[in-house]
């Protein structure tokens, strides 16, 4: 069972570790990002920011998608992680059981403009928002669990 | 009054001066509060002041992003009306919760205007000026204590006589009422403590560690010094403790790390120059901002390898850009992604070929999981324990508490912190490899977890005193109430209340409103006399 889905551009750090994972009660976290699945770098980083409470998966975009919708999956409570809005749309798309993706933490890049704290996007992801709005999926905005929901709609 | 007024505000200025001084619990309400008192002339008052508001505010962290109430501004000046005005802790935090919660607006606001100086600190890259990126570091980092001070000067100076008249006005019933929620307040602390730590697989040793202070009546110190060697047993005899979550199927499960090339660095910088890393570490924070975060931060920290390195305006140019780049980790472990990078800049300097890039890919990569592990150790366990020993002896005014929290929290930081700048240095990304090899990080995070869940669970019984005063049967024959719960359980309202709060925690009801509920409750709770 996915318990949540968030972008975040760090995927695994102190906030996903200490405040999501124990909040959501989660025993896995699922990294779906195709530069993580094939760095060993990025995979053994990764692993020591696992929280010991949890199990770690870090798996391409496409196996995330495999992994999620089968049905083994459900007597786990998973914490999906993606570092990106395009990615996350991906995922979503993949998976039927996504309806709502938490936005985290994405920092500025070149042509990106800030929305909230510790969140900038660019147009094209914007496109995206809209896309994944239209779809019903709803896209909330939130750093730590205790924070108030802040629709993205009320953002862009 | 004048001189006074400055002092305490100094006081005040101190404590948001904590972000050049690495993030060391300086600016604790538990520390703050004695140095109010010794300013105001009763230090006795201000320890235990301190200690009631550092109960309160124990859970509230910093991580990532999310900023928490002020407890700088709100309890120096709670700690100093309710001084002044001779009412005890009760004021203290009737006052430091709104004002905590005022200020941090102010501090969030500065947060996000400090993104305009970006523009500044890329022109002194461009121009390869390492000094102008230092200075405006610290000036930036500046405007925080200076803002705050003048705001704590203002209220202080206005509002110290119309608050004073204004609680003279407070009745006496409010001022138990207050009181009894002053009591209470500490098991949302606690809650947000748990909420941190607790699993199934670690809830024994809570309970342990109530049991240990409610019927043992063991003071909080003895207790943690149980959790070390509980700890140190469960995680030797039982390798396999933390292993076991991944071993229970092996569906499709990969979270074994598998070889990279590490990075060999040739060794030319000084011991001296190692050191000034860590020391320049300690500013980390100083220019935190919404934007790039503690990019300046770390920028200030390696610019005397750079120096060292770097001789034409170029090379200096492109590394200052490089250390400008966002940034954000937990500072407890900065100095190992720090020594890292010095080695890897000291390749780049020798070696034409050396890829640039690697080196923000490498700063990148590991700033956000080594938050996790520091973050997770620091905030989960040391902090947990030192104040949990702290407070302990200082909520009954023993001076001793403020030292030994600070002594617990920073003697392991700061060695740490130290020699992770040369292990970062000297061994680089082939220390993190064996790390992760081993299972050492499993063994460390779950012995943490251990430790810290024993106190957190000693907390209840040993720091809360919330009791009953209801009598059972007449006048003559009464039975009281709380005699029979010290029976079966001793301090069963303070576990149920934390309980209950860590419940509410989970269902993630926003903390401003579990304070208020507490507030209520002990007020309601006071006044039919249901609690004392």
């Amino acid at each position: 069972m996915i318990k949540l889905t968030r972008i975040d551009d760090r995927l695994v750090h102190g906030q996903v570790a200490m405040t999501w994972t124990p909040a959501l009660g989660a025993d896995c976290l699922l990294v779906a990002n195709d530069k993580a699945a094939t760095d060993e770098f990025l995979k053994m980083t990764l692993g020591l920011a696992k929280p010991a409470s949890a199990k770690l998966l870090i798996k391409t975009l496409a196996d995330a998608i495999i992994f999620l919708n089968d049905p083994r999956g459900q007597n786990m409570k998973i914490l999906v992680l993606v570092n990106s809005v395009k990615d996350a749309a991906a995922l979503a798309a993949g998976v039927s059981e996504i309806k709502s993706i938490n936005f985290g933490g994405i920092r500025t890049r070149e042509g990106t403009h800030s929305i909230a704290k510790a969140l900038a996007v660019t147009d094209d992801d914007i496109a995206i928002i809209r896309d994944l709005l239209a779809k019903g999926i709803e896209l909330e905005v939130r750093q730590v669990p205790t924070d108030n929901k802040t629709p993205i709609e009320t953002l862009i | 009054m004048l001189a006074t007024y400055l002092l305490l505000t100094l006081i005040a200025v101190f404590g948001h001066f904590e972000d050049f001084l690495g993030t060391t619990l300086l600016s604790r309400p538990l520390i703050l509060g004695p140095l109010v008192g010794l300013v105001l002339g009763d230090v006795t008052q201000g320890v235990m002041i301190g200690a009631t508001l550092e109960l309160i505010f124990m859970g509230n962290i910093k991580v990532g992003a999310a900023i928490p109430p002020d407890i700088i501004t709100g309890g120096v000046l709670g700690t100093a009306f309710a001084i002044m005005s001779h009412k005890g802790p009760a004021i203290a935090l009737a006052l430091a919760v709104p004002i905590s919660i005022l200020s941090e607006m102010v501090i969030s606001g500065l947060f996000v205007f400090r993104a305009v100086f970006n523009k500044k600190f890329n022109q002194y890259a461009e121009a390869g000026d390492y000094k102008g990126v230092q200075r405006l570091h610290i000036l930036s980092g500046l405007l925080k204590p200076v803002l705050m001070g003048v705001i704590i000067f203002v209220a202080l100076e206005l509002g110290s006589t119309a608050i004073k008249s204004f609680l003279d006005l407070i009745p006496a019933w409010v001022q138990s009422g207050l009181q009894v929620a002053g009591n209470m307040l500490p098991a949302l602390g606690f809650a947000l403590l748990m909420n941190l730590m607790f699993n199934k697989r670690v809830a024994p040793y809570f309970f342990l560690g109530f049991m240990l202070a409610a019927y043992l009546k063991l003071p909080i110190i003895a207790i943690g010094g149980l959790g070390v060697i509980i700890a140190l047993i469960v995680t030797q005899d039982a390798p396999k403790l933390a292993a076991t979550a991944s071993n229970d199927d092996d569906f499709d499960f990969d979270d074994t790390p598998a070889e990279t090339t590490p990075v060999e660095p040739q060794h030319q910088l000084s011991n001296g120059t190692l050191r000034k890393l860590f020391l320049r570490s300690l500013t980390l924070e100083a220019n935190f901002n919404f934007e790039t975060w503690q990019n300046t931060g770390f920028a200030f920290a390696i610019i005397p390898v750079l120096k060292k390195l770097y001789h034409t305006k170029e090379a200096m140019t492109a590394a200052l850009k490089r250390h400008l780049q966002l940034f954000n980790t937990s500072p407890y472990g900065s100095t190992l992604i720090i020594g890292i990078t010095a080695a890897m800049e000291e390749q780049n300097a020798l070696d034409k070929d050396f890829d640039e890039e690697s080196i923000s890919s490498v700063k990148l990569g590991l700033m956000g999981p080594l938050a996790g592990v520091f973050d997770s150790l620091f905030w989960g366990t040391f902090k947990v324990i030192a104040a949990g020993v702290g407070t302990s002896l200082a909520i009954k005014g023993n001076i001793l508490g403020p030292l030994l929290f600070l002594i617990i929290f920073n003697v392991p930081h700061l060695l740490l912190r130290y020699n992770l700048t040369f292990i970062g240095y000297n061994a680089g990304t082939k220390f993190l490899q064996n790390l992760s090899k081993s299972n050492v990080m499993d063994k460390l995070t779950s012995g943490a977890a251990i430790l810290g869940l024993m106190v957190v669970g000693a907390m209840p019984a040993t720091l809360m005193n919330i009791k009953t005063p209801l009598n059972i049967g007449s006048s003559s024959s009464a039975v009281g109430v709380q005699g029979i719960l010290d029976q079966i359980v001793p301090a069963m309202i303070p576990l149920g209340l934390t309980f209950l709060i860590y419940y509410f925690v989970k269902k993630q009801v926003k903390t401003t409103w579990l304070l208020l509920g507490l507030l209520a409750l002990g007020f309601a709770g006071s006044i039919i006399h249901l609690f004392v």
